[in-house]
C-alpha cells in the first residue's frame, strides 16, 4: 500500500514535470505574467510603505512647525520677555525615529550701518536700526554651523564663503541688504550698535524669505547675546519636527507637560496644512496602489486562465486513460502552484530591484526593502495562479471522446 | 473570405476571445485609471497645497524697513507707505489671473479698545488697553475690470484662521476679536466694543463701536488683536483707501532648474516660455506690472516646500504608473502570446490549403487587433471609472476624461497584443505543415 502510494507520487510530480516541460514557450509566458504581477505587487507595496514615511520627512522643507516661547506677555512687550537657553537642550532631539532639527533665537534691535573693510570707515554711511537675530541651530544634538535654512526656508540671493576666515559671520536679510546698500560683492561688514556695546561681523550671505525674515540680521547667537547685554537668554525655539500628523501632536504634548515654564504650540498654518495634504497624498497612494494591484491581480488571472483552458487535449487524454476527474484536477492545481511559487519568486526578486530604482528615482534614497512584502508578494501570486486554474474544472465535465474528435 | 474567417474564429471559440479580452481590458484598465490620476494630481495637489495660505507678498517699494518679530510690526505709526486700495482689482487682469485663489489687503492699526459693559454710560473717561487691529477683507466682492464680479477675503489666504461665530460683513460696523484678546477684555460673540485712534483721547465721543460677531483663533498673535473690515481700519489710521501689506495665494507650476534662473539671462524666446508658465516667480513679476511702486516677494517657507513635495508625488505617481503599464503589458502579451502557440494546428492547416506565411500572419494580426480595440475600449471606459471614483474619492472631483488617455490606451493595446503574438507567430511561419497536421 505504501509502495503504491510511493509509486503514485513518483507518477504525479514525473506527469507534472513533463506538463511543465511540454510546452517551454507556453511555460516561459505563465512564468512572465506571473513575474511581472508578482514584482509589481512587491515593489508597490514596498514603495507604498516607504513613501508614506518619507513624505513626512519631504514636509520639513517647510521649516518649523512648532514654537516655544515664554508665557503669555502682552504682545507689546514681546522683545523684553526671554526664556532661559538652558531649556534649548531639554527639547528632545527625537520624534518617531527621525532627528528633530532645533532652532534658538533673540531677536533685539540694534543700530547697523554697512562699513568698508578696506577703508575701515562708517563715515558716510546710513545708519538705520534694524532687528538683530541671534541663532542657533541643532539638528538631533548636533549643532549645525549653516542651518539657518533648516527652519527658515528661504534662497540665498549672493554670498561667499568665508568658512576658512576665523572672523564673525552673519546673514542678512535681502531687504536689509538693500536698505545698507551692500555692494553685491560683499566686500564689506556690518556694525552693529546697541548704546555703547559695538560689534562687527562679515556677510556671509544675503538671503530671501519672503517674510519679516527678510529685515534682519542672522548673527551667531552667542555674539548676539553679549551685543544686546542677554547673556544666557533667548525670545524663541523653533521646532521643525518630522512624523505623521499624529506623531507631531503628541510630539507636543509630549513637550508641553515636559516644559511647564513656557508656551508651547503649533504653528497651525502649517501643522494643519501639512496634515491636510498628508492625508490627501497617503490616500491618493494607498488608493492608486491598491486599484493597480487589484486590476493587475485580476489582468494576470484572466491571462492564466486563457493558458489553462487551452489544456483541454491534456485533460481528455487523462480522462481517457482513466484519470479521476478529482486527481487530474489536482494535477493542474498542483501545477499551477509550482508556477505561481516559482514566478512569485522571480517577481518578487525582480520586485526589489524595482523598489530600490523606485525609491532612488523618488527620493534619492533607496527604499528599505521590508521583508514582510515579499513573503506577502508570492503568496499572492500564487493564489492568483490557483484560482486562475480553477476554470479546469469546467473540463470535468467534458467527454474525452468529443475532444479527440475535435467537437467542444 | 477574410473577414469571414475573422468571424468564424470569435464565433468558434467565444470562450477564449472572451478571456484574452478581458486580460486586455483590465490591463488597459489599470493603465487608464493611473495614467488619468498621474495626469490629474498636479493640478489637484496645487489646490491641496493652498490650505497652506498666501504664496506672494505685496509690499510698498518704497516702505521703511519693517521691525516685525512674531507676527507684531514695532515701526512708529506713521513710518512707511501705503498702496492705493483702488489698483487690486487689476490683480484678475494679468496673464495668468485664473491662477489666482485669493488675495486680501492688510492694514494694521494700533488702536485702543474699551468694553462698554464695563463702562457706566455717563462716564468721562473710558478704560482701555492697546492693541493692533487688522484692516482686511472678508467676502470682498471685486468689481474686475472685465465686467466680472470675484469675491476673495482673509479665508483664502489664511484658511488656518478659524473663526467661532461668523466673519463680519463688509462695510458694516462688525470685527472678529481674537481669542485670547475677547478673553481680556471679557467680550464674546454678540457683544460690542469701543475702539479709539490710539493717538487721541478715549472719551465716549470720539469712539467707534463695532460688534463683535465671531471669535478667532489663530494658533499666532493674532488671537491678541482685532480683526475688522479694511475700511473701519482705514477710517481710525486717516488713510482712506489704502493698504500696507497684501497677501495672494496663486496656484504655480513648482519651479524647475529653468525657473530658477535669473530672468535677466533669458533670450526672448526663453523669457516668453518663462513669462508664460506659472512659475510663481513668473506671477511675482505679471503683479509688479499690474501694481505700479510695489515689490512684490515670494514667501519661500511655502513656497519652496510646496514645488519639491509636488514634484516628488507626481514623479511617485508616474512611477507607479509605469509599473502598473509593465505589469499590464507583460501580462496581456503573454496572453495574447499563449493564444497563438495553442493555435498551431489551425496555421499548420491553413498553410497546407495554401496559404503563405503573410496571410496567415495578416489574418492572425486583424484578429488580435479587433480584439485590442474592444479589449481596450472597455478598459477605457472601466478604468474612467475607476479613476473617477479614486479622484472623488480622495481630493472629491473626479478627473476629466482625456482623450490623450484613450489614444494611448488604444494604441498600447494595439502594440502590446501585436508583440506578444509576433514572436510565435514568426515561429509558426516555420512550421511545416504536415508535422503538426499529424500531432507532432
Amino acid at each position: 500500500m505504501t509502495e503504491l502510494r510511493g509509486t503514485n507520487r513518483a507518477m504525479f510530480w514525473r506527469i507534472i514535470r513533463r506538463l511543465l516541460s511540454a510546452n517551454r514557450g507556453r511555460l516561459f509566458v505563465m512564468l512572465l505574467a506571473l513575474g511581472a504581477g508578482a514584482a509589481v505587487t512587491a515593489a508597490l507595496l514596498n514603495l507604498q510603505v516607504d513613501a508614506k514615511r518619507r513624505l513626512t520627512s519631504e514636509f520639513r522643507s517647510f521649516g518649523a512647525n512648532v514654537l516655544i516661547t515664554p508665557h503669555d506677555h502682552p504682545d507689546v512687550n514681546a522683545l523684553s520677555a526671554v526664556m532661559d537657553d538652558s531649556l534649548f537642550d531639554r527639547v528632545p532631539t527625537e520624534n518617531a525615529g527621525q532627528k528633530v532639527t532645533k532652532a534658538e533665537f533673540l531677536y533685539g534691535v540694534v543700530q547697523l550701518s554697512a562699513r568698508d573693510r578696506i577703508r575701515q570707515s562708517t563715515s558716510s554711511r546710513q545708519v538705520i536700526n534694524a532687528i538683530v537675530s541671534g541663532y542657533a541651530v541643532a539638528s538631533g544634538s548636533e549643532y549645525l554651523p549653516h542651518g539657518l535654512g533648516q527652519v527658515a526656508p528661504s534662497v540665498v540671493v549672493g554670498g561667499k564663503n568665508l568658512d576658512q576666515l576665523n572672523i564673525r559671520t552673519c546673514d542678512v536679510g535681502r531687504e536689509l541688504a538693500s536698505r545698507l546698500n551692500l555692494a553685491p560683492d560683499l566686500s564689506e561688514g556690518v556694525v552693529l550698535k546697541n548704546s555703547e556695546r559695538q560689534d562687527w561681523c562679515a556677510v556671509a550671505e544675503v538671503r530671501g524669505f519672503g517674510g519679516p525674515e527678510d529685515s534682519q540680521l542672522f548673527l551667531e547667537l552667542p555674539a548676539a547675546q553679549a551685543l544686546l547685554d542677554r547673556k544666557g537668554k533667548i525670545t524663541l525655539i523653533q521646532l521643525s519636527v518630522p512624523g505623521t500628523p499624529r506623531d507631531i501632536e503628541h510630539y507636543i504634548s509630549d513637550l508641553r507637560i515636559a516644559l511647564p515654564e513656557v508656551e508651547v504650540h503649533g504653528i497651525r498654518q502649517f501643522t494643519e496644512g501639512e496634515a491636510k495634504i498628508y492625508n490627501r497624498i497617503s490616500g491618493l497612494l494607498t488608493a492608486t496602489v491598491g486599484i493597480v494591484l487589484l486590476l493587475t491581480g485580476l489582468c494576470v488571472m484572466a491571462a492564466m486562465t486563457n493558458v489553462a483552458m487551452e489544456r483541454k487535449m491534456d485533460v481528455g487524454l487523462m480522462k481517457a486513460i482513466g484519470g479521476a476527474t478529482r486527481r487530474v484536477l489536482r494535477l493542474f492545481l498542483a501545477e499551477a502552484a509550482l508556477l505561481g511559487l516559482a514566478g512569485g519568486l522571480l517577481g518578487a526578486g525582480a520586485g526589489i530591484f524595482l523598489s530600490i530604482g523606485l525609491g532612488k528615482a523618488v527620493f534619492g534614497v533607496a527604499a528599505q526593502p521590508r521583508l514582510i512584502v515579499y513573503p506577502v508578494a508570492v503568496g499572492l501570486t500564487i493564489l492568483v495562479a490557483i484560482l486562475s486554474a480553477f476554470p479546469l474544472r469546467r473540463l470535468a465535465s467534458i467527454r474525452p471522446a468529443s475532444v479527440f474528435r475535435g467537437e467542444a | 473570405m477574410f473577414l469571414r474567417l475573422v468571424a468564424d474564429s470569435f464565433g468558434r471559440r467565444p470562450r477564449h476571445k472572451l478571456l484574452t479580452g478581458a486580460a486586455l481590458a483590465l490591463g488597459m484598465a489599470v493603465a487608464t485609471a493611473a495614467l488619468s490620476v498621474a495626469l490629474d494630481v498636479g493640478d489637484r495637489l496645487a489646490r491641496e497645497f493652498r490650505s497652506l495660505g498666501a504664496n506672494l507678498l505685496v509690499t510698498p517699494e518704497a516702505d521703511s524697513l519693517p521691525l516685525e518679530i512674531g507676527g507684531v510690526d514695532y515701526r512708529p505709526v506713521n513710518a512707511g507707505a501705503y498702496l492705493p486700495e483702488a489698483d487690486l482689482p487689476r490683480l484678475k487682469t494679468i496673464f495668468w489671473h485664473n491662477n489666482i485663489v485669493g488675495f486680501a489687503p492688510i492694514l494694521e492699526v494700533p488702536i485702543k479698545v474699551g468694553n462698554p459693559d464695563s463702562v457706566p454710560k455717563t462716564a468721562s473717561y473710558i478704560p482701555t488697553s492697546e492693541v493692533r487691529m487688522i484692516g482686511t477683507w472678508s467676502n470682498h466682492q471685486v468689481q474686475v475690470p472685465d465686467g466680472s464680479i470675484y469675491v476673495t477675503g482673509i479665508e483664502k489666504t489664511n484658511p488656518w484662521w478659524h473663526v467661532g461665530g461668523r466673519w463680519f460683513a463688509e462695510n458694516k460696523p462688525e470685527c472678529v476679536v481674537g481669542s485670547r484678546l475677547a478673553k481680556r477684555l471679557g467680550v464674546s460673540v454678540g457683544g460690542e466694543l469701543m475702539v479709539f485712534q490710539a493717538i487721541k483721547e478715549a472719551t465716549p465721543t470720539s469712539s467707534t463701536h463695532l460688534a463683535v460677531v465671531g471669535l478667532l483663533e489663530t494658533g499666532g498673535s493674532e488671537e491678541d488683536q482685532i480683526v475688522a473690515p479694511l475700511s473701519v481700519a482705514q477710517a481710525l489710521s486717516d488713510k482712506p483707501e489704502q493698504y500696507r501689506q497684501l497677501y495672494v495665494s496663486a496656484l504655480t507650476k513648482p519651479e524647475d532648474a529653468f525657473a530658477k534662473r535669473d530672468p535677466k539671462s533669458f533670450t526672448p524666446a526663453e523669457y516668453d516660455r518663462w513669462f508664460c508658465t506659472p512659475y510663481i516667480s513668473a506671477i511675482a513679476l505679471q503683479i509688479q506690472q499690474e501694481l505700479p511702486g510695489t515689490d512684490v516677494r515670494v514667501i519661500r517657507r511655502v513656497a519652496e516646500g510646496e514645488g519639491q513635495i509636488l514634484t516628488r508625488v507626481q514623479m511617485l505617481l508616474w512611477l507607479v504608473t509605469g509599473a502598473s503599464l509593465l505589469a499590464a503589458v507583460l501580462a496581456v502579451g503573454a496572453s495574447s502570446a499563449a493564444s497563438v502557440i495553442e493555435r498551431r494546428t489551425e496555421i499548420g492547416l491553413m498553410k497546407a490549403l495554401g496559404a503563405g506565411s503573410g496571410t496567415v500572419g495578416f489574418l492572425l494580426a486583424a484578429e488580435q487587433l479587433l480584439l485590442a480595440f474592444v479589449g481596450g475600449g472597455i478598459g477605457y471606459a472601466l478604468g474612467i471609472v475607476l479613476a473617477r471614483l479614486l479622484g472623488q474619492k480622495v481630493f472629491g472631483a473626479a478627473p476629466e476624461p482625456s482623450m490623450l488617455v484613450l489614444l494611448v490606451v488604444l494604441g498600447l493595446a494595439a502594440v502590446v497584443t501585436l508583440l506578444g503574438s509576433a514572436l510565435p507567430l514568426r515561429r509558426a511561419s516555420r512550421y511545416e505543415p504536415a508535422p503538426i497536421l499529424r500531432g507532432e
